[in-house]
């Protein structure tokens, strides 16, 4: 006979566990998305305690939320999408986005974006860290998170031609950093 | 060589330990363990409120529906069973006058005469209501044959035939008998009579 003690629950019984009201399915709800939703928020927020305030809230919305979820994606995608929400609210109220004229997509080709693929995701998290939030946010949603630019426009409230901007002159930030740094270059990093 | 996009989409981190305190603290003091509950009964209650207000509107149509079907058929109970009285009444009346005027004695006849109108008297023609109560045009003459149709006199088979197949008519007429209907003519005839 199967110890309850060790069942794991599926994301079913989570769902219905935490709209229910359960406070150990909640807990484990938290236990199993806490670690990648952080990592959302960090790559969102410009600093650990706003990334902190953001898993607050975004968990709050998730648990808040769950009766809305209609199973049509993945669960761990629409709690995704609640976290990005989250970090853009939340940076909407402090950080205005830069106004910029209107540029051409892909400014870098794409073999200096393969050089961030040699990179340690520690590094990778720096350097975009090291972003202004208005590009951080526009490359985030559109290189990791795959957003096009009228979702983003959407979401941000910009326009799509602000968006490939923002993205166009994220990436040419981005390069700048790279070459500056040691870390750009993966030979020297392991030296 | 994994991609840099797949590695910051996949990155995790471990949380600070004090935010699940934080999370749960939220969560019991906003009570939000029963917002679900509670928007799931907002929406069950909309729903059975729409149900209900469907039901009833269906229930009211079909009570509407039906007493409408009963009043008719009652009115038309009621409508009918009141033509065939008065229909009873009617076809009574004109035999009743009828027979009175075809077998009363000849000096009644000329006593109804006597109380003709002076404008009647020297008109060719009569207008009477038919057996189904339309206007008709007839000469004084013909007159004369209705009022004797019971073969008395003068004999004219003929036209005693016709004549006795109009009284037929008449009798089973629904049409009441009025004042410009067959006592007028008989009237009429008798006036012309005695004139004659």
């Amino acid at each position: 006979m199967a110890d309850q003690s060790n069942h794991i629950p599926t994301e079913t019984d989570l769902i219905k566990g935490c709209i229910d009201g359960n406070p150990e399915m909640q807990r484990m709800l938290y236990q199993r998305f806490s670690s990648k939703m952080y990592g959302v928020c960090l790559r969102y927020c410009e600093n650990t305690e706003d990334a902190n305030d953001v898993m607050q809230d975004g968990f709050i919305k998730v648990y808040k939320s769950l009766g809305k979820f209609r199973a049509e994606g993945s669960f761990e995608g629409w709690i995704r999408r609640i976290f990005i929400n989250t970090s853009i609210e939340h940076y909407r109220k402090k950080i205005k986005l830069y106004n910029v004229t209107e540029v051409q997509e892909n400014t870098i080709e794409d073999t200096d974006l393969n050089i961030l693929s040699s990179l340690a995701v520690k590094d990778l998290l720096n350097i975009i860290n090291e972003l202004s939030p208005g590009y951080k946010q526009v490359f985030n949603m559109h290189v990791i998170e795959g957003y096009s630019h009228k979702e983003i426009a959407e979401i941000l409230g910009i326009t799509e031609g602000t968006s490939k901007s923002q993205l166009a002159r994220a990436k040419g930030v981005l390069k700048k950093i790279i070459e500056a740094k040691p870390v750009s270059n993966p030979a020297n990093r392991n030296k | 060589m994994q991609n840099f996009k797949n590695k910051l989409y996949n990155y995790e981190s471990p949380a600070p330990e004090d935010i699940w305190d934080r999370i749960a603290g939220e969560l019991q003091n906003e009570k939000i363990l029963d917002v679900p509950l509670h928007r799931r009964s907002k929406v069950f209650f909309y729903s059975a409120a729409a149900a209900a207000s469907i039901v009833v509107i269906l229930f009211a149509s079909l009570f509407i529906k039906h007493q409408g079907q009963k009043s008719l058929i009652s009115n038309g109970q009621k409508t009918s069973s009141q033509l065939a009285i008065k229909l009873k009444d009617s076809i009574r009346q004109n035999q009743q006058i009828l027979e009175s005027i075809i077998h009363d004695p000849i000096e009644k006849k000329d006593i109804i005469a006597s109380d003709v109108n002076e404008e009647n008297k020297y008109k060719k023609y009569l207008t009477v209501a038919g057996p189904e109560g339309q206007p008709v045009k007839i000469s004084q003459k013909v007159a004369t044959l209705i009022l004797y149709a019971d073969n008395e006199f003068p004999p004219k088979p003929i036209w005693s035939n016709k004549i006795c197949k109009w009284q037929e008519i008449m009798l089973s007429s629904t049409i009441s008998p009025t004042s410009a209907n067959l006592v007028d003519l008989i009237e009429m005839a008798a006036n012309s009579n005695n004139l004659e």
